[in-house]
């Protein structure tokens, strides 16, 4: 079950906005299976971090390989768009806001991608549409739009979105903290219930709980800086920092 | 003198005139509207020097009287008669009903990209950078999510844009065209029965009201996802007032 194989690899990324630099040069390595998890208080970086990874933000530099693939980047902007938004193929995304196409049913939103970006069959995309729909609980809401659900079902349609491309690394960008409080349990099933599946996922987040007893490793980002990484359980009981100390207690 | 009695004798003039009204009005509005989308896309996507020939052509035909555009194009073409016949195009320019169309599609066509350059700023950034996350390339995007969206926002201001161009193109009268105003300026001078200019403005709002209507469906067919969004809320509206 150890594979050591490296997936997703980010070296040295930096973002800077204006004169502000945001990330000051972070490095992360995912592997097959692993469920990594990005902690920081606001303005850490730790969002823009994780849109770096499929460009969603250029990086200022450093680099982002897929299977030891390297998107080239070039004056601050991507050589080639080409090679992006094949990286985007294989790179599922869950934003904090949703993001739902709200001029799409539920069962389109989910088929969008594989039929017009990876050009599946739309009867073939239908069928895994619906099994990934009822895989995230959500089989009798396929004609509903998303203006119709609440915010733990729009979340959990845009990771059924997310899993119908079939992704290599899912990134999860905050994916519970829109949600009302008694939301966020359903939402975070679903992702264990993806961990436990073995998916490979990055995930930018809040909640502790997840942190701690989902993740293979936890990443704590500090002004642009990575300050601590390892497994949870450790991270958590022996905090080698005094930023991460103070982090861990204003959480708790 | 009966009212009826010119409507008896005339109608198939006002008739003729309106279905020229209509023509002026939906073939200069087509024009815009192939043409108005490109030109909001630049004004949102460019740095400011390429839009800035945008920004004063929108402001000229803003800016500036109808009529006076329309001037300009009729009467300001026979100046250079003899340089249009050499490139051939006197012959588009000497027929009063070209003229009008294109001073309507020039018109139509700067308004229409400020319509829809406010209808392209309204699409929801997380649902552009939903498509793009998902591997989407520019073009796609642009069909796929940002078109629908715009359109969707714009179309109410366009179908008042069409309403308004239509009421306009009665100029086109002024220029010789036998539109719905040129007919009943010509019935008027034979009869001086001033009741053919009250049912020149009775077709003039049956024209509207028809064209209300059409676009009115257009928009719902446009938007299920918003019909659907306000059933619910109504249903749950019915709930909360139906607990005791």
């Amino acid at each position: 079950m150890t594979t050591t194989d490296c997936v997703l690899e980010a070296i040295e990324i930096r973002k800077t906005f204006g004169p502000f630099e945001v990330l000051k040069g972070v490095s992360l390595e995912a592997r097959n299976h692993d469920v990594i998890s990005i902690l920081g208080s606001s303005g850490s970086g730790k969002s823009t971090f994780l849109r770096c990874l499929n460009f969603l933000e250029t990086p200022t530099s450093g680099s982002v390989s897929l299977h030891g693939q390297e998107v080239e980047v070039r004056n601050g902007k991507p050589a080639n768009p080409r090679q992006i938004e094949a990286l985007r193929r294989r790179l599922g995304m869950v934003f904090q806001q949703f993001n739902l196409w709200t001029h799409r049913t539920v069962l389109e939103n989910v088929m969008e991608g594989p039929v017009h970006v990876k050009k599946e069959p739309k009867a073939e995309a239908r069928e895994k549409a619906e099994a990934f729909l009822q895989r995230v609980g959500l089989a009798g809401k396929t004609n509903a739009y998303p203006s119709q659900l609440s915010g733990g079902q729009q979340q959990r349609v845009a990771i059924a979105r997310a899993l119908a491309m079939e992704p290599d690394v899912i990134l999860f960008d905050e994916p519970t903290s829109a949600l009302d409080p008694e939301l966020v349990d359903e939402v975070l099933k679903v992702m264990q219930s993806l961990a436990a599946e073995g998916r490979t996922m990055i995930v930018v987040t809040h909640e502790m709980g997840f942190a701690r007893q989902v993740s293979s490793e936890t990443v704590f980002l500090h002004e642009g800086r990575i300050v601590e990484q390892g497994p949870p359980d450790e991270m958590f009981s022996h905090p080698k920092t005094e930023v991460f100390e103070r982090f861990i207690a204003k959480v708790k | 003198m009966n009212p009826m009695d010119v409507i008896v004798t005339y109608w198939p003039r006002l008739i003729d005139g309106a279905l020229m009204t209509i023509r002026l009005t939906l073939l200069g509005a087509f024009i815009a509207a192939l043409v108005s989308p490109w030109l909001a896309l630049v004004r949102v996507n460019t740095a400011t020097f390429i839009q800035a020939p945008i920004r004063v052509y929108v402001s000229f035909m803003r800016g500036t009287p109808l009529l006076a555009q329309l001037f300009l194009i009729f009467y300001g073409s026979g100046q250079f008669r003899p340089e249009l016949e050499q490139w051939g195009l006197w012959d588009f320019f000497r027929d009063p009903f070209n003229c009008a169309v294109l001073a309507f599609a020039l018109n139509s066509t700067a308004y229409q990209t400020e319509i829809l350059r406010g209808g392209i700023l309204g699409v929801p950034r997380g649902e552009i950078e939903a498509a793009r996350a998902v591997g989407m390339t520019p073009i796609q995007v642009l069909r796929r999510v940002v078109a629908p969206h715009a359109y969707r926002i714009a179309w109410p201001a366009l179908g008042n844009e069409v309403i308004l161009l239509m009421k306009a193109s009665a100029l086109a009268s002024i220029v010789t065209v036998f539109d719905l105003m040129g007919r009943t300026r010509q019935v008027f001078s034979r009869t001086f029965d001033f009741s053919v200019y009250l049912w020149a403005a009775l077709i003039y709002l049956c024209i509207t009201a028809t064209f209300v209507l059409l676009w009115r469906f257009a928009e719902r067919r446009l938007s299920p996802h918003l019909s659907a969004a306000d059933s619910t809320a109504a249903a749950r509206l019915a709930e909360l007032e139906a607990r005791p």
